[in-house]
């Protein structure tokens, strides 16, 4: 309640327990629509700041941070977001083009374009927002009740008998029967698109049993709307090696680079948020032939057997399904020796050998990626002025990419059947070692 | 000060004992009756069966959420929150309920017990140790360990990686040939 | 016959232990994360933390849900906190404080420990939201399995004492600490102490894979005291493991009181570190583990006491 009526009147000094409060670190829940490298930097930088706390629920954040543009079908989900956040809340909205034109979707958010001290930023809207001089947001969304009930059945509760109705708003479950033939309770659920394991606009439509995954539908992708023809101009190396020759050094750190992020956001889901950190500040400084920090890493994670606990057996997928799909990481942890590197003479002449574990489940994708990492490490720095690519097709980080698409489809297709009888940690495990990015339909050609 | 004591958990654990039957959801009922059994635990401890009471606290706390989770499972109720009718059979139960009640709270004032043999010593506890693994060991020690063979047997059937091999190879659908 | 009047006074010491051994957790918790992640530690921030977050969520308004139980909602952290504060009635913290006239303290702390299960599982069915609740049940499967263990594991170090007093078995360890005469009493009591308090590798009811479980709908004062209970019951734990299983108040040198609160910071420490080097083990794994490994190395560490203590008694 208090939040809601902080009140200074100028020239007065706030309370003792406000002062400490903004002295507190910041903690932000942080949504992302179509974003930028930039961006994604942006906020693996954030992560490094230790007066900054990204939540995992919006519940106890004070600061909302939106990052990029939100396609129409995931505005609805933002404002949510938005109105769960307990006051003293504030959003702030950061986007490439700040001045161009956009839909009210946090009417009152302070904008900023990429460019800002983010750290810096939030810092200071914490502080303004917990002494009193910025007031909280209001919510976007009324109040409202999910169904009419007041007043109607025997009760006033909105049901009659036991099942009928929709009981204080909700309707009751049905029943369904589960793998031993019990008929037990089945709920409907949606997760997603903000849900923090997530990648950003994965919207999954679940029935729960208990917690154990009954049906798993994927959502239609929200940013399948705009597909664009690849942006050549972009950062992106690998986007760049469709069409011209470059660096093997600048493609191979790029991808080492992404396999730490990736294993950060593994390691913080799987309950390491400090090794997630130690990830994290390694890719931040990563180096040709910086190899030690990776190896003593890896021998972290071997003696602590954190590996096998959260992924052996987890999320194991048919070997026929993603053989010659040109899936990366996930064939070869599934003991596939598919990698477009093999016939590429740039690397042929590196004495390229591909990565391969063969467990093909979460607990081999995540070594096959942090091998991979230390193995583009030292690639990098014995490559020398070597290029590669121009030829359309370029082994990326999450697979092959071409012009016209990448892994990302046929992975998503993957998800219902492999969801389905999994306990809800090991799906959110397995969706996690599955690697996607939904953003990433760039090279997808509208033919 | 005792006295009181024993006054407010008595009350305590008849209260909670009623409301057992007047609210209107699952959960609620079953920790109402949990309710009551830690008051009788107290009171049991107060009467220096200390190790009595708190076994009775400690079984019941598990059995409680056991049945709290059962009666969620198979009752279509979305986690127990919406209201539901928790009693049937009003006039039986209430007739049943009464009579018990006054039955064994006659029993407890007018029956004539046999004159205290224990003293209140800290030695309750090891009398009663000697009393179950005495005479009666090796029924008790039987059962026990045959439960717990049996707990154990049936966690490793019902584990994904089971003794067989993985518990979804072979399991069909119920209705299916 | 209790003294109520000691009682207070003790109840009031109670609450400060336990408070300044969370303050103490929060700032070795957040010491020990930085020290993992490679990260700087500025030693003011951190000993300053836990007073600065106490004032932002005391600011920090409610979280409201559709239709919770309020009453059953509000009662979860404070069950929690209660169960903390009364385990430590039947620690002794040295050889003069005992413990409030209770004898079978160990049975006694079980008891409570299972008390635990419906703290969670309130806070998660209560709250009316589909992540708590998933929580809530998470952490039935994981108390049932790794009660037995604890309670297990808690019996044969009273075997050597031949009571169920936590005194008596702290002085039953004059000549030797039940940590070596029960090589295998320690480290399943402590697998056992993280799965009470949801830490680190056993924190699955409040887990990220739901986006905090338990506490994900809780914001402000009420997670704030969550969290507070929930670190003192690992105080708790941490005191009953080094009371029971490292000598208690006995050492050279130093008063009883010290020992015991070194003793217990060294059992915090090796927990805490734990939650942030190994990762959080998958529910199905943990409890077929409990079941088929860690009961029956229970109940070997029990055998083996009782059959030391056989043969040193005079027949």
């Amino acid at each position: 309640m208090a939040g809601a009526r902080v009140e200074v009147v100028l020239g007065q000094r706030p309370g003792i327990l406000k002062r400490l409060a903004a002295m507190a670190p910041v903690r932000v829940f942080a949504i992302s629509g179509s974003e930028s490298a930039e961006i994604e930097t942006l906020i693996a930088d954030l992560e490094l700041e230790q007066e900054i706390v990204l939540t995992d629920s919006p519940r106890s954040a004070n600061v909302l941070l939106a990052m990029g543009e939100f396609p129409g079908s995931m505005q609805e989900s933002a404002r949510r977001i938005h109105d769960q956040l307990c006051g003293p809340r504030r959003t702030l909205w950061l986007r490439q083009n700040v001045s161009a034109p956009s839909e009210a979707i946090f009417p009152k958010a302070i904008r900023e374009d990429t460019h800002c001290d983010l750290a810096l930023l939030l810092r200071k809207i914490h502080r303004d927002l917990l002494t009193g001089v910025e007031p909280s947001e209001e919510p976007i969304l009324p109040d409202e009740e999910p169904a009419l009930w007041r007043g109607v059945g025997p009760y006033g509760q909105g049901g009659t008998g036991m099942t009928g109705g929709v009981p204080y708003g909700r309707p009751m479950p049905e029943t369904a029967p589960d793998r031993d033939g019990l008929a037990l309770d089945q709920l409907s659920v949606r997760v997603g698109p903000f849900f923090r394991p997530f990648p950003s606009g994965l919207t999954l439509a679940l029935k729960l049993q208990g917690d154990v995954i009954q049906e798993a539908a994927v959502a239609e992708n929200p940013f399948d709307a705009k597909k664009l023809n690849p942006d050549f101009e972009s950062g992106d190396p690998f986007i760049r090696a469709l069409s011209e020759p470059v660096p093997v050094v600048e493609m191979e750190m790029a991808r080492a680079r992404h396999h730490l992020h990736w294993l950060c956001n593994a390691l913080q889901v799987h309950g390491l948020g400090a090794l997630g950190l130690r990830t994290r500040a390694i890719a931040r400084s990563l180096s040709p032939g910086m190899i030690a920090p990776i190896a003593q890493l890896r021998k972290i994670l071997r003696y602590s057997r954190s590996v096998s606990l959260v992924g052996a057996g987890v999320g194991v997928i048919q070997p026929d399904k993603i053989r010659d799909r040109g899936l990366g990481p996930v064939a070869r942890a599934a003991g596939l020796r598919e990698d477009l590197r093999m016939t590429d003479p740039a690397y042929q002449e590196l004495g390229f050998e591909p990565v391969v574990h063969a467990e093909n489940d979460v607990r081999s994708r995540l070594w096959q990626r942090l091998d991979e990492a230390m193995q583009s490490v030292t690639l990098a720095a014995r490559s020398g002025n070597a290029t590669s690519g121009g030829g359309g097709r370029v082994e990326g980080p999450r697979g092959v990419i071409t012009l016209d698409g990448n892994s990302l489809p046929l992975l998503l297709g993957l998800l219902p059947d492999l969801l389905y009888g999994l306990e809800w940690g090991d799906a959110v495990a397995t969706v996690v070692s599955l690697d996607l990015d939904l953003r990433d339909v760039r090279s997808q050609r509208v033919s | 000060m005792r006295v009181a004591l024993f006054w407010m958990l008595a009350v305590a654990s008849i209260v909670s004992g009623w409301r057992v039957f007047r609210t209107d959801s699952m959960v609620r009922a079953a920790y109402w009756l949990m309710a009551s059994f830690v008051a009788v635990g107290i009171i049991m401890v107060q009467l220096d069966a200390e190790f009595l009471g708190l076994v009775l606290i400690l079984m019941m706390a598990g059995e409680m959420t056991i049945m709290a989770v059962f009666m969620v499972m198979f009752m279509m109720n979305p986690a127990g929150l919406n209201p539901m009718m928790m009693v049937h059979q009003h006039r039986a139960s209430i007739v049943a309920g009464v009579l018990a009640f006054v039955g064994l709270a006659g029993v407890g004032i007018f029956a004539r017990f046999p004159e205290p043999t224990l003293r209140a010593s800290g030695q309750v506890t090891a009398q009663l140790g000697h009393e179950l693994l005495g005479d009666s060991m090796l029924i008790f020690e039987t059962a026990g360990v045959a439960l717990l063979a049996t707990m154990i047997g049936a966690l490793a059937i019902a584990g994904a990686t089971g003794r067989f091999g993985s518990a979804d190879e072979g399991s069909q659908e119920p209705g299916e040939a | 016959m209790i003294s109520y009047g000691r009682l207070l006074g003790e109840l009031a010491t109670i609450a400060l232990v336990l408070l300044a051994g969370v303050y103490a957790t929060v700032v070795i918790d957040l010491w020990a994360g930085r020290m993992v992640a490679r990260a700087p530690v500025r030693a003011f921030r951190a000993l300053t933390f836990p007073i600065r977050q106490t004032a932002l969520f005391l600011l920090q308004q409610r979280a409201t849900t559709e239709r919770p139980d309020a009453p059953l909602w509000a009662l979860a952290p404070a069950l929690l906190a209660a169960i903390a504060a009364a385990s430590l009635l039947v620690i002794p913290f040295s050889s003069q404080t005992s413990a409030a006239g209770i004898e079978s303290g160990i049975v006694y702390f079980g008891a409570l420990m299972a008390l635990v299960m419906i703290a969670v599982y309130l806070n998660g069915w209560s709250a009316n939201s589909v992540f708590p609740i998933i929580g809530g049940y998470r952490f039935i499967a994981e108390a049932l399995s790794y009660e037995m263990p604890l309670a297990l594991v808690l019996i044969g170090a009273a075997l050597p004492a031949q009571s169920l007093s936590v005194s008596a078995i702290v002085i039953s360890q004059d000549s030797l600490w039940n940590v070596i005469r029960q090589p295998l009493g320690l480290p399943i009591y402590l697998i056992a102490g993280l799965g009470v308090a949801f830490w680190g590798p056993l924190a699955l009811p409040d887990a990220a894979d739901l986006a905090g479980g338990t506490e994900s709908e809780l914001s402000g004062v009420q997670l704030l005291l969550w969290r507070t209970a929930r670190i003192a019951v690992l105080v708790a734990v941490a005191a009953m493991g080094a009371a029971v299983f490292l000598g208690g108040w006995t050492g050279p040198w130093l008063p009883g009181a010290v020992w015991m609160t070194l003793k217990t910071i060294a059992l915090i420490f090796i927990m805490v570190g734990a939650g942030h080097l190994v990762a959080r083990v998958r529910l199905e794994r943990f409890v077929l583990v409990a079941w088929t490994v860690l009961i029956p190395l229970a109940l070997l560490d029990v055998f083996a006491a009782g059959a030391v203590v056989l043969a040193g008694s005079p027949r």
